[in-house]
């Protein structure tokens, strides 16, 4: 047998044994140090705000947001950075961020209230901002909707009001004039499906499914919750009313295609030319008027056509809902005083003004004074906007915001209840007793958010 | 007689190969079409619900790959995407080798539970894994930094790695490795010079699905970067170009198809590569 020298067996080409434990041991010490101090080593000193936020509808709305989280950065002499991501993907940076104790030092809440009491632990107490900027701005619209056990937790920024946006054309073509009740949106809806433009709104999992169906349920004297936040009240006749006439907006006056609706789905609808009219913000509006969209088979601009008028009232109420967009302080955040001070600047009147008209009156704050924008003056397609405010609720409403009012929106369960008997899978009764089963499991706590 | 002979085999592919094929080479390939096609529309076609959705009809535009380019930080997320793909496959596709040469090749206690633990550990979803990582990211100080998914992306790839080069090292002859132990190579040489030339396909197609499993993810991605000019591709078009109710849809497929490109290239340059390591071995 060969004898076998050392020399002959050369080496791993340019790394020897003894270089590779020696680098190896050098990078697990570094990252033990850095793993046992908890935190990064400090390079530099320098003190920075940090937002996350929400991509919004209207993108004018973030530069304005930009630009003053600049200026008032400049002004303190502090670093800025402004995040933006897509609001369907806020449910999962907020959860990682609770997590790590670590993130920004502002976020974005929402859509809705429920935030402020599921991570009631982890925000700032901001009662000392919202006092400062109440009186400045007219006061708050409805203050006891936004404490959370209590306190303010989180501050209401902006709000898209659902109007109806109508077809002026169509409506004239088939003889109809000033339309205000879910009625009457039903007769108009049948006709408008005859001549191939039905009635728009999605009934499947998507904020506008909540919002709308939400709206029908109240304006038929329905509700899913009480007063004392507990009881709940789903299953009742004003329930089986509701959902009585929404089986009959789905076959009489809709397409089947809503069922698949997103949030998209009714702008695209509108300014597709097909439907007659959608229960949505002034978003469908703005994107028509932005991209010359023309009415099918005519040089037109369907923005021309189209118009916003009051969220519908039913037999017993004119109410509507839509998302509650807040901001919050985390209270892990090392900019406390920072992040408070910034809100204080973002607040003040002429910001605010700024910031609104900016997004074309799109995003509302939760502010007296400024649902009295001049902005909702600029134009007739927003005159409506602020009296649509004026009706507009918490979607717990009559029950308080919670930690368990969120999960029966972010779990669509009202869409699913009005959805399915009114596709004829199930009945009314056994669709009331699904919904009444799973809110009584969430508001004992058994059931937790997604 | 000789006519006939030549006829048939010269038209027997097409009933043979190419009638068979045809019909899945129209599934893989219309999602990318139907990508491209919208993405040269034109808004007002985009949103006709009249019109064909698989043609275009009013002209062509390029105006949403200008948006992209223009309007957006879309090359820099190309960058990023780039730079965290590669960064994280070869740090996958070493430590996956490193793994499974001695799992599929030497016998100690515990080889066979180690090997089902690495498989197992492949089983758990992101979705459950993200927020733990996110503490971890966290307490290593690379929140908001390329690092962040560098270092996290190889808890999915390295187990996949592992698994796949386990499976192929196992068809690499036994005998080919002893011959130059006898030659007088230890374990590290025998691997380096001998099992890993013989296992190239393999370890590219390693390779291949660890980039294409990078390229593609977007949860880690989006939970531990948030600097607009940090993001990789995914998470980037997504929050640009979905703004509430309005999706920006000829945007958001020319994103797509840009995005697409690295992987078909990846796949055309390196495929009997690839087909070799998922199918043949390395026995010539």
């Amino acid at each position: 047998m060969p004898t076998v020298h050392a020399e002959s067996v050369p080496r791993v080409r340019g790394v020897s044994r003894r270089q590779f434990l020696r680098v190896t041991m050098a990078g697990a010490t570094g990252l033990g140090a850095v793993l046992a101090r908890g935190r990064a080593p400090a390079i530099a000193q320098t003190r920075e705000l940090t937002f996350l936020t929400i991509a919004s509808f209207v993108p004018d709305t973030d530069k304005e947001l930009k630009r003053q989280f600049e200026e008032w950065g400049a002004k303190n002499k502090v670093k800025v950075r402004l995040d933006i991501i897509a609001h369907l993907q806020l449910q999962t940076k907020k959860a990682a961020e609770v997590q790590a104790r670590s993130g920004h030092d502002l976020t974005a809440l929402g859509p809705g209230l429920g935030d402020a009491d599921l991570y009631y632990d982890y925000l700032a107490d901001l009662n000392d901002i919202a006092g400062d900027v109440a009186p400045k701005n007219g006061g708050w619209l409805s203050p006891n909707d936004y404490l959370i056990r209590g306190k303010w937790k989180l501050l209401p920024w902006w709000q898209p009001p659902f109007p109806m946006a109508v077809r002026t054309d169509l409506l004239e073509q088939l003889g109809e004039k000033s339309p205000d009740t879910w009625e009457d949106w039903l007769r108009i809806g049948k006709k408008g499906k005859a001549i191939g433009h039905p009635f728009g709104t999605a009934m499947g999992h998507s904020g506008d499914a909540n919002v709308t169906l939400l709206s029908i349920l109240w304006s038929y004297g329905g509700s899913y919750v009480a007063k004392d936040g507990k009881t709940i009240t789903i299953n009742s006749k004003e329930t089986r009313q509701a959902m009585e006439f929404v089986k009959r907006l789905y076959t009489e006056a809709m397409d089947p295609e809503v069922l698949a609706w997103d949030d998209s789905s009714n702008n695209r609808c509108l300014n597709a030319g097909k439907c007659i009219a959608i229960h949505n913000p002034i978003s469908a509006y703005e994107s028509a008027k932005k991209d010359k969209v023309l009415v099918p088979g005519t040089q037109k601009e369907i923005a021309e056509v189209i118009d916003h008028i009051h969220t519908p009232r039913g037999p017993v109420d004119r109410k509507a809902t839509t998302g509650f967009w807040c901001v919050g302080v985390w209270n892990f955040s090392k900019n406390i005083d920072l992040a408070k001070d910034f809100l204080r600047y973002h607040f003040q009147p002429e910001n605010q003004n700024k910031w609104v008209e900016a997004g074309h009156g799109f995003n509302m704050p939760f502010l007296q004074n400024l649902t009295k924008h001049a902005v909702y003056k600029s134009d007739k397609q927003y005159r409506f906007i602020p009296e649509v405010a004026k009706v507009t609720v918490p979607p717990s409403w009559p029950g308080p915001t919670s930690a368990a009012s969120q999960p029966v929106w972010d779990l669509y369960i009202i869409p699913d209840m009005f959805a399915q008997p009114a596709a004829g899978k199930v009945t009314a009764d056994q669709a009331i007793a699904w919904a009444e089963k799973e809110m009584q499991e969430i508001y004992a706590g058994r059931k937790k958010r997604p | 007689m000789s006519s006939g002979r030549g006829f048939w085999p010269s038209v027997r592919p097409a009933f043979t190969l190419y009638l068979p094929v045809t019909p899945f080479v129209f599934f893989a390939l219309f999602p990318l079409y139907f990508m491209l096609v919208t993405s040269l529309k034109k808004n007002a076609e985009l949103y006709d619900v009249n019109a064909a959705p698989f043609l275009i009809r009013k002209g062509v535009t390029f105006g949403h790959y200008a948006l992209l380019s223009t309007d957006t930080l879309f090359w820099t997320w190309f960058v990023n995407s780039l730079l965290v793909s590669v960064g994280a496959t070869v740090i996958s596709v070493v430590i996956g080798v490193l793994a499974a040469y001695p799992l599929a090749r030497l016998r100690f206690p515990g080889a066979t539970s180690f090997g089902v633990a690495i498989f197992i550990t492949y089983l758990v979803p992101p979705s459950l894994l993200f927020l733990p990582l996110a503490s971890v990211v966290n307490r290593l100080g690379l929140s908001d930094s390329l690092w962040a998914l560098v270092v996290t992306y190889p808890t999915f790839l390295v187990p996949f790695c592992t698994w796949l080069l386990m499976g192929y090292f196992r068809t690499v002859p036994k005998e080919i490795e002893e011959c130059a132990m006898l030659d007088g190579c230890n374990r590290v040489q025998t691997l380096w010079r001998i099992l890993l030339p013989v296992a190239v396909p393999g370890v590219i197609c390693a390779g291949l699905f660890a980039f294409t499993l990078s390229w593609n993810e977007f949860l880690y991605a989006l939970v531990f970067v948030s600097p607009a000019e940090l993001k990789t591709m995914t998470v980037g078009v997504f929050s640009e170009l979905i703004r509430g109710d309005i999706y920006y849809w000829g945007g958001l497929m020319a994103g797509a198809c840009i995005g697409s490109l690295p992987i078909v290239i990846a796949y055309v340059f390196f495929l009997d590569y690839y087909v070799t390591g998922l199918t043949a071995g390395a026995v010539k």
